[in-house]
């Protein structure tokens, strides 16, 4: 089994998921396996507004522990990253990371960026 | 569930554009304008077997047409929010945030805008296009490569060809080539020309492509323009 901790900037309480990354994909929406499959399939709401297909930064996640355990990042992931708002070197989507095995510790950031004018 | 706000807005009119593709024209009950920049889309909330699903469209509104709000999408086989889509009528409501996106175009700032589209996919250069040619002067030029496997596939294909018309900076390129759905490809059809007219010939490096498409393979695209030396911010692309 492997274990997702993930903590709120705008103080949710933290909530832990553990699951068998061989039962991927747990959701609908983005790559199987990823973390926001993983946090949708077990009840934990991400925003992404794109539908977790890489068209926004709304599932914007800090990783601050185990990113050894996520896939390494694409061009494409690393392209739409690159306007996501509070951008640090741990930032991942989380429609694209996936996790196949261990601990992982994420931050959801408090703000996501909608572009209304 | 989003937790952004969420709208509703109801269908006013639907559109066939072609065999698989309708347009979509929506004005929120609240009367709210949609404030939205070139290029971004709507995330649509839809109840699909018992659960929400979140689906992007593009908005293929002009500037200005904000009152009564146009999306424009093609039905995927299998797939469930088109789908739900297609069955919807006139007088239904749809619920959704945004609008989302940062595939925009809103100060023009280059000389040479390079707009290459798949199919459906042109539908963000809609808005864009318009903006460009309205708020830059004649130093701009703007170029539409519009791939499709019939002429009866192309998405405001007058629009286009009136806009050319009309703007001696904007030129509008149809790459046909009359082939079943099936045998059309962005290799078959897009990558040769990218190739020839960006990467072989003499390279613009002022120039700014912004790509729009189906599937992994607008990422070849993507590829062709940077590895020819174009910097990554000055190839923008969205895969659908």
């Amino acid at each position: 089994m492997a274990k997702l901790y993930v903590s709120f900037e705008n103080g949710n309480p933290e909530q832990v998921v553990e699951f068998d990354p061989s039962q991927a994909p747990f959701h609908h929406d983005g790559e199987p396996g990823s973390i926001l499959d993983i946090l949708l399939g077990h009840g934990v709401e991400l925003e992404h507004a794109c539908g977790g297909n890489c068209a926004c930064t709304t599932c914007h996640v800090i990783v601050t522990q185990g990113m050894a355990h996520l896939t390494e990042n694409e061009e494409e992931e690393d392209d739409m990253l690159d306007k996501a708002p509070g951008l640090v070197s741990t930032s991942r989507l989380g429609c694209q990371a996936v996790m196949a095995e261990g601990e992982v510790k994420i931050r959801i950031p408090r703000h996501t960026i909608n572009q209304q004018v | 569930m989003s937790s952004s706000p969420i709208f509703t807005a109801t269908i006013e009119k639907i559109i066939e554009r072609t065999s698989d593709t309708r347009s979509f024209f929506l004005r929120a009950v609240n009367g709210r304008k949609l404030s939205f920049l070139p290029g971004q889309f709507l995330s649509f909330l839809l109840p699909v077997g018992g659960e929400t699903l979140t689906r992007a469209y593009t908005i293929a509104s002009l500037p200005g047409e904000e009152a009564c709000f146009e999306i424009c999408l093609n039905q995927v086989d299998g797939g469930p929010g088109s789908s739900y889509l297609f069955s919807r009528k006139e007088a239904d409501l749809l619920c959704f945030t945004g609008p989302w996106g940062n595939f925009v175009l809103n100060q023009p700032t280059a000389a040479e805008y390079i707009f290459i589209a798949d199919r459906v996919g042109v539908v963000p250069f809609r808005p864009m296009i318009a903006r460009l040619l309205t708020t830059s002067g004649h130093h701009t030029i703007a170029r539409l490569l519009y791939a499709a496997p019939q002429v009866g596939d192309l998405l405001y294909n007058a629009e286009w060809q009136g806009w050319e018309g009309q703007c001696a900076h904007f030129s509008f390129r149809p790459l046909v080539v009359g082939c079943e759905p099936e045998e059309y490809s962005i290799e078959k059809v897009l990558v040769p020309y990218v190739e020839q007219h960006f990467v072989k010939e003499a390279r613009q490096h002022s120039r700014r492509f912004y790509i729009c498409g189906i599937g992994r393979s607008v990422l070849l695209l993507r590829d062709l323009l940077r590895g020819a030396g174009y910097e990554r911010q000055a190839v923008k692309y969205e895969k659908w």
